[in-house]
């Protein structure tokens, strides 16, 4: 990796790790000038681009970092009682959740655990058997699959959900290109959802649930087909929704930032592991 | 001398190093890694040495400026605050103290 | 407003489809042609039976690529009612203007035997049944090939069946047979006013359907926070 390369690659990753632009700014000049100063090669000097960032991250954590973050808010989505049958097994038993303002929750467990049934039930698409579901405020869905038309444009896609939630086109279009561009898309004029890959149509999915400021948003493994920037670029938004006072649930089977959301939904039966 | 050693012993007193460094005149990243060099600490990495002056300068002991050198770019200077004076001269007697415990438990 | 964005989405999707457009137009064309050695009222009536199956076929269709985006929609702030107007506006639009160039075709080629006005009228009315038509296909039978051998089985039914017979008052397309009878063979006009009726009682019977499945289906169960 040339030094260009590396400067950018370490720009890239400061700003995953929420510091300000003009911190980035000045450590990336400051980097910089040692390098040409020194004549070394940055991985030399420097080591990898997200270990220097991290250190970073963490020398400047006072300033930026989470502590600054105001305490959740009113309660925005509550399950209570949450029952949910299929035939005759039951999916779902009895399982509750609260999400405040400024929470995130993750909903994990196995494969056929009911985790898309449980969030499908929160967004009030599915009657649960028993308990019920209350929402305050406007809620953003995005769901596991697709949710988009194969033959309509991302811009149009844009307009068609930005006008459900009363914007004009232009303010749509402009949302929703603001949001593919924070996760590193820039939509090509004239293609087609169904010509995007897989992890594209996902970014899609995910920009168009978070159009027109939802307070609640419920979001089913939208990082699938993502790389690992964009991944830590979704959860990025995450935290920045977390920070402006939304409540997020989202569903995962990675559990690697588990440690960092404020409470973990686990829905794998009991009985299923004893069983095992 | 053992590079982990070195490495474990200079991660404890590289800040107070550059507040000194600092306390006798205003100086940039490069510069003060050359002066380590020539002091006998080896080659400071960039990836050591700007954390720390971050930090210092995130707790008010250094401040920072950009600016034009007397030859070549903008360089960012870092120089003492009258917090970091007082932290170095705090420092730097404590450090007598604590090395003068490590000489004498070691000569006995 | 949002009736009116998801009737365009609606097109603008159609309209993408080539493959499909081309159906649509080549099944009436069709139609037409294999029976335009015959009898002038016959190739008319089939003409006018392709346009219905060929517009109930890409209201399927519709009704198909909308039912995974559709709880979605109605989660970013549409009505359900929003949702199944926009679609039948956006087919009724499309449904006209797959008819046109059929009614200039018939104009030309039998244009001095027949009462033209009727036929144009027969031609919008079969538009108009067909479009909620295959929406309720669509709403009733989800996955698209089920709902296209549906509508197979109700066109070959309605092309087979004795006209005679008072079964055919219940097919869906008899409205612009009835009218189109009126317009070819220069019959009286109650042929036209029954045509008329039934056509407008279907399609609101079949709109009323469509807008109880897909309320039904859409159906928003969450209890609202009581704002403090």
């Amino acid at each position: 990796m040339d030094n260009d390369r590396w400067l950018w690659a370490l720009g890239q990753e400061m700003a995953r790790h929420q510091l300000t632009p003009d911190a980035v700014r000045h450590v990336v000049a400051e980097a910089a000038a040692h390098l040409r100063d020194s004549g070394q090669p940055a991985l030399r000097a420097f080591g990898t681009p997200e270990g220097y960032a991290a250190a970073v991250a963490e020398s400047l954590a006072a300033r930026y970092g989470r502590p600054a973050r105001p305490a959740p808010g009113r309660v925005r989505l509550s399950a209570r009682g949450i029952t949910k049958r299929y035939r005759r097994r039951t999916i779902l038993r009895s399982v509750d959740l609260t999400v405040r303002a400024g929470e995130v929750a993750a909903v994990v467990g196995a494969n056929g655990a009911g985790k898309s049934t449980f969030l499908r039930i929160c967004a009030g698409l599915l009657a649960p058997d028993a308990g019920e579901v209350t929402l305050d405020g406007r809620l953003g869905y995005c769901p596991q699959d697709a949710g988009t038309y194969d033959f309509l444009l991302p811009d149009e896609q844009f307009v068609l959900i930005g006008a459900g939630r009363g914007l004009d086109r232009e303010r749509s279009k402009q949302i929703g290109r603001a949001g593919a561009a924070a996760l590193q898309w820039r939509p090509a004029a004239g293609v087609q959802t169904r010509h995007l890959s897989g992890g594209t149509r996902q970014k899609l999915n995910l920009v168009m649930a978070s159009m027109g400021e939802p307070d609640v948003l419920l979001l089913d493994e939208p990082y699938q087909g993502f790389d690992r920037g964009t991944y830590l670029d979704f959860w990025q938004h995450v935290w920045r929704w977390r920070d402006e006072g939304r409540a997020v649930v989202v569903v995962t089977h990675l559990l690697s930032q588990l440690d960092q959301v404020d409470q973990v939904l686990d829905l794998t039966p009991a009985t299923e592991g004893a069983a095992a | 001398m053992d590079q982990e050693r070195r490495g474990q012993w200079l991660r404890g007193v590289l800040d107070v190093c550059v507040l000194a460094l600092l306390g006798r005149r205003e100086s940039y990243g490069y510069e003060l890694a050359q002066a380590l060099d020539e002091a006998g600490f080896g080659q400071i990495q960039g990836g050591t040495l700007y954390p720390v002056l971050l930090r210092l300068q995130r707790t008010g002991l250094i401040t920072a400026e950009w600016r034009e050198g007397a030859s070549g770019p903008a360089r960012k200077y870092y120089r003492l605050t009258e917090a970091g004076v007082e932290a170095l001269q705090r420092l730097s007697a404590d450090w007598s103290v604590f090395a003068g415990h490590v000489d004498a438990v070691i000569r006995r | 407003m949002k009736i009116l964005t998801v009737a365009e989405m609606a097109v603008r999707e159609m309209l993408r489809r080539r493959a499909v457009l081309a159906l649509l137009l080549a099944m009436p064309l069709a139609f037409y042609l294999v029976r335009r050695g015959d009898h002038v009222g016959q190739s008319i009536r089939f003409l006018l039976l392709g346009i219905a199956w060929a517009v109930s076929t890409a209201s399927l269709f519709a009704s198909g690529s909308s039912r995974p985006v559709e709880p979605r929609l109605r989660l970013s702030g549409y009505a359900s009612h929003h949702l199944y107007l926009g679609r039948l506006a956006a087919m009724w639009l499309l449904g006209l203007v797959v008819a046109a160039p059929f009614f200039a075709l018939v104009a030309i080629d039998h244009g001095d035997q027949v009462r033209i006005g009727a036929v144009a009228l027969a031609m919008v009315f079969s538009v108009t049944v067909a479009a909620p038509f295959g929406l309720l296909i669509g709403a009733l039978v989800p996955r698209e090939l089920e709902g296209t051998l549906v509508l197979l089985v109700v066109v070959g039914l309605q092309m087979m069946i004795d006209p005679a017979d008072s079964i055919t008052r219940v097919t869906p397309f008899w409205s612009s047979r009835e009218i189109g009878t009126y317009a070819v063979d220069h019959t009286g006009g109650e042929y036209l006013t029954r045509g008329l009726v039934h056509g407008l009682v279907f399609t609101i019977l079949a709109t009323a359907l469509v807008a109880l499945l897909s309320t039904a289906r859409l159906r928003v169960r969450l209890r609202a926070a009581t704002s403090a």
